[in-house]
């Protein structure tokens, strides 16, 4: 177990590094997609290769953001019925729910996307658009993504085991849902207080 | 039993996503999983060419390469940033005080700021927690009723689901397939007139019940000229004269040079223009100090700069035909980060937390999409809504009857799931029944989208009032101004306040029902190009599939196939196909507008 448990930290770090590194795309593709609309309607220049930056950004931003998401508890769930169970039987339909729906899923989109991406490195795909980029990065994007799910998947299901053995905490940290309303209205109230 | 399970593989798919969903295990994973298990099954059942999932990889592709998505990220980014701005804060202390000394002013103020706020970018959150830090505790101070302050805050918050930039309404023409321009277009008059059913139902309050909405002593207003008067008729003059240039503007210069001008083209650079005057009139003062204006007039124009101003750079560049929704979002998150920086309220920390929860947020969102399309490809693959159809379209009363029982049947649903989930996974089911009914496309996705704003409201689940409990007093406290004992919020008072305004939504639904029009002036005048369908001036680009690749394991992959990208002798293929193409309406009407010019 505790090898195991070392395996599952040494995922949750690359998936958090991976995760954090990643945001600053959010702020790229908000610039470069605001200043192309600048640019083309004051100089009508354009060009078909920032378009499709801005969603190689944005597939790059889903794609790897959501194992750090999943690491983090925040995929939605419908908790009407499960919200009432006791936290055993929650952590035990996690234990399901990654066995037999993320998992599987995961796995077989990796392996048909991997396919894709060959073929793609293979000819060396182009965009068909004028000016367009190279398009095998972005096929890329998509196995690893779900292989990082995947990975993120095995160490929550480790994390879960250990936690049903008392080995460990509640990997599914329940947050409090109204965690960013209340930092909000403090920040809110701070702000005030200091101006006033 | 195999007989039985061909028969009804949709139905038992549906139950089996419902009982999958209930488990509380992440949609976007539960979806994904239904679609591949059942997927399993009919290619054993013979059912389904084993060659389906290969197209798993293109479906995914399309959600990458899809342009209009890319505006959740924006729009959630600035409305983070927007949210630490102190603008609304700022919004609802002036708009506050300038109605507060009348009945019901203070709950005008509140669905005024809510309504402007919307029209910005299109976070509940943040506007209920504004509202129920800044405006609530003023309510409570001055005696309004409890149920209807909390109430009107929460209703006001949602606004912004139905008033345009919103999240729903993009999401909404992605599932529907029509472009995000005629959606907004759509939109903005039943959000108008929403704003103004709420706030018709406080002025019959005021009469009805003076005392539940009472007007702010004279004294509350803090505001005021050197001699004490409180200057609101400098402001009437200076609204007067601004409103006039606008009006001015329309006629003399619209009517003489450019009178074929779209009307939402001049809507927009006419009110720019009153805008404008205003806030020259109001700098001027300010530089001059000649003292021309009240400092009420001066605080208020300079207040609603901001938030006009972001407005004029998403919805105004939209209207005009100059920037695509998506861009819009790119330039009001730019323009967001301008203001809060200028404002000095941003610091690496808050611009870290605002990228962090985006990125959050776009990957479950884009992720719940994913899985139902995986799920939709095995679903369409049996059938599954032909089944749909045929449950929905037989339904006595035609279109009405249709209309009215998917409306229930959304309201219903509201309780339990929330937008997104509805959106992904209802919306696209529906979506081709009303069409084949014969029903505007548009006008069905507002419809839809102001019954989706009750999921907001419902007791005891609606997100606006859990984030208004989690601001609103919940122990009894002393009124910092008054020094009285003030009563706290209890949660029962919050749900009764939502109440009338759930039912004003229901008959706001009926009233887009009797009244399609507010929604059809989307589709502009007959004589001019629509500028909302203007949107990029570029050689027509293709979001699809940039070569056609081979299905892996695809048995018929003949070379014929390749590089073509019509017919590829697989119906299931074809099909797909289809759909895809319909989802890439938005794309067709962007390229037929350019051929139009």
């Amino acid at each position: 177990m505790k090898s195991l448990l070392a395996f599952s930290r040494a995922i949750d770090g690359l998936n958090t590094r991976i995760g954090r590194g990643l945001i600053w795309l959010v702020l790229a593709a908000v610039v470069i997609s605001a200043v192309n609309a600048i640019v083309r309607k004051a100089f009508d220049v354009s060009s078909n290769a920032f378009l499709e930056t801005q969603w190689y950004l944005f597939s790059a931003i889903f794609l790897l953001c959501s194992p750090y998401t999943l690491l983090r508890n925040e995929h939605i769930r419908i908790d009407v019925v499960a919200g009432r169970l006791s936290n055993r039987a929650q952590t035990w339909i996690d234990v399901f729910g990654t066995v037999f729906f993320l998992l599987p899923m995961a796995l077989v989109i990796t392996y048909l996307s991997w396919v894709v991406f060959m073929r793609s490195w293979n000819i060396n795909e182009m965009s068909s658009n004028a000016g367009g980029l190279v398009i095998w990065p972005a096929r890329l994007l998509v196995p690893v993504g779900f292989f990082l799910l995947a990975l993120q998947g095995i160490s929550q299901l480790i994390k879960l085991v250990a936690h049903l053995r008392g080995q460990g905490p509640d990997p599914n940290v329940r947050h409090d849902p109204a965690e960013a309303e209340k930092a909000l209205a403090e920040a809110i109230l701070r702000e005030r207080g200091a101006t006033k | 039993m195999t007989a039985f399970l061909i028969a009804n593989m949709a139905p038992l798919m549906f139950v089996a996503l419902v009982g999958f969903l209930l488990l509380g295990y992440p949609v976007a994973f539960a979806l994904a999983a239904n679609g591949i298990v059942f997927g399993l099954i009919g290619i054993e059942l013979g059912l389904l060419q084993p060659s389906l999932f290969g197209a798993m990889p293109e479906r995914l592709w399309g959600v990458m390469s899809n342009d209009t998505l890319l505006a959740i990220p924006f729009f959630t980014f600035m409305g983070l940033i927007l949210e630490r701005s102190g603008m609304a804060e700022d919004l609802l202390d002036t708009i506050g005080q300038l109605f507060g000394p009348i009945r019901g002013g203070l709950a005008y103020a509140v669905i005024f700021v809510g309504a402007l706020l919307a029209a910005t970018t299109g976070v509940v959150a943040a506007s209920v927690i504004s509202m129920g830090l800044i405006s609530l505790p003023i309510m409570l101070r001055y005696g309004y009723d409890r149920r209807i302050a909390s109430g009107t805050i929460a209703a006001s918050g949602t606004l912004a689901q139905i008033i345009p930039p919103s999240l729903v309404l993009i999401i909404m023409a992605d599932q529907l397939g029509r472009s995000v321009g005629d959606m907004y277009a759509g939109a903005f008059i039943p959000g108008i007139v929403l704003a103004c059913l709420y706030a018709g139902f406080i002025l019959l309050l005021s009469f009805v019940k003076p005392e539940w909405v009472p007007a702010l002593p004279e004294e509350a207003r803090t505001i005021r000229e050197p001699d004490g008067s409180a200057g609101t008729r400098s402001l009437a003059i200076l609204v007067a004269l601004s409103a006039g240039a606008g009006i001015a503007y329309w006629f003399l210069y619209f009517n003489r040079l450019k009178p074929d001008a779209p009307t939402d083209e001049r809507l927009v650079l006419c009110m720019s223009v009153a805008v404008g005057v205003a806030f020259a009139a109001a700098v001027v003062n300010r530089v001059t100090k000649m003292g021309l204006l009240s400092r009420i007039a001066e605080r208020v124009t300079f207040t609603l700069i901001p938030p006009l101003a972001l407005i004029f750079l998403v919805l105004g560049t939209i209207f005009l035909g100059v920037a695509t929704p998506t861009e819009g979002g790119a330039m009001g998150a730019s323009g967001a980060l301008i203001m809060a920086v200028a404002r000095r309220r941003l610091d690496l920390k808050l611009l870290k937390q605002a990228m962090e929860s985006t990125a959050k947020l776009t990957a479950f969102v884009v992720f719940i999409l994913v899985g139902a399309r995986v799920f939709s490809l095995t679903f369409y693959g049996v059938d599954g809504h032909k089944w749909v159809e045929h449950l929905l379209s037989d339904l006595p009363g035609g279109q009405l009857g249709f209309l009215i029982v998917v409306n229930i049947v959304v309201f219903l649903l509201a309780f339990f799931l929330d937008f997104f989930e509805l959106a992904f996974i209802i919306v696209p089911l529906l979506g081709p029944v009303a069409e084949k009914l014969g029903i505007d496309i548009i006008w069905f996705g507002v419809l839809l989208a102001v019954n989706m704003q009750t999921s907001f409201m419902h007791p005891p689940f609606g997100f606006a009032l859990f984030y208004l409990r989690s601001v609103a007093p919940v122990k009894e406290y002393v009124d910092k101004l008054t020094g009285k004992i003030t009563a706290p919020i209890t949660t029962m008072q919050i749900y009764w306040g939502a109440v009338p305004y759930v039912i004003i939504q229901v008959i706001m639904i009926g009233i887009v029902i009797a009244f399609p029009q507010m929604v059809m002036v989307y589709k502009g005048e007959a004589s001019t190009v629509d500028p909302t369908t203007i949107q990029i001036d570029l050689p027509a680009i293709d979001q699809g599939t940039p070569t056609v690749i081979e299905i892996p394991g695809a048995d018929k992959a003949e070379p014929g196939a390749k590089g073509e990208a019509g017919k590829s002798g697989d119906p299931l293929q074809d099909m797909l196909k289809q759909q895809e193409d319909e989802a890439e309406t938005a794309n067709k009407s962007l390229e037929d507008a350019l051929k139009a010019k």
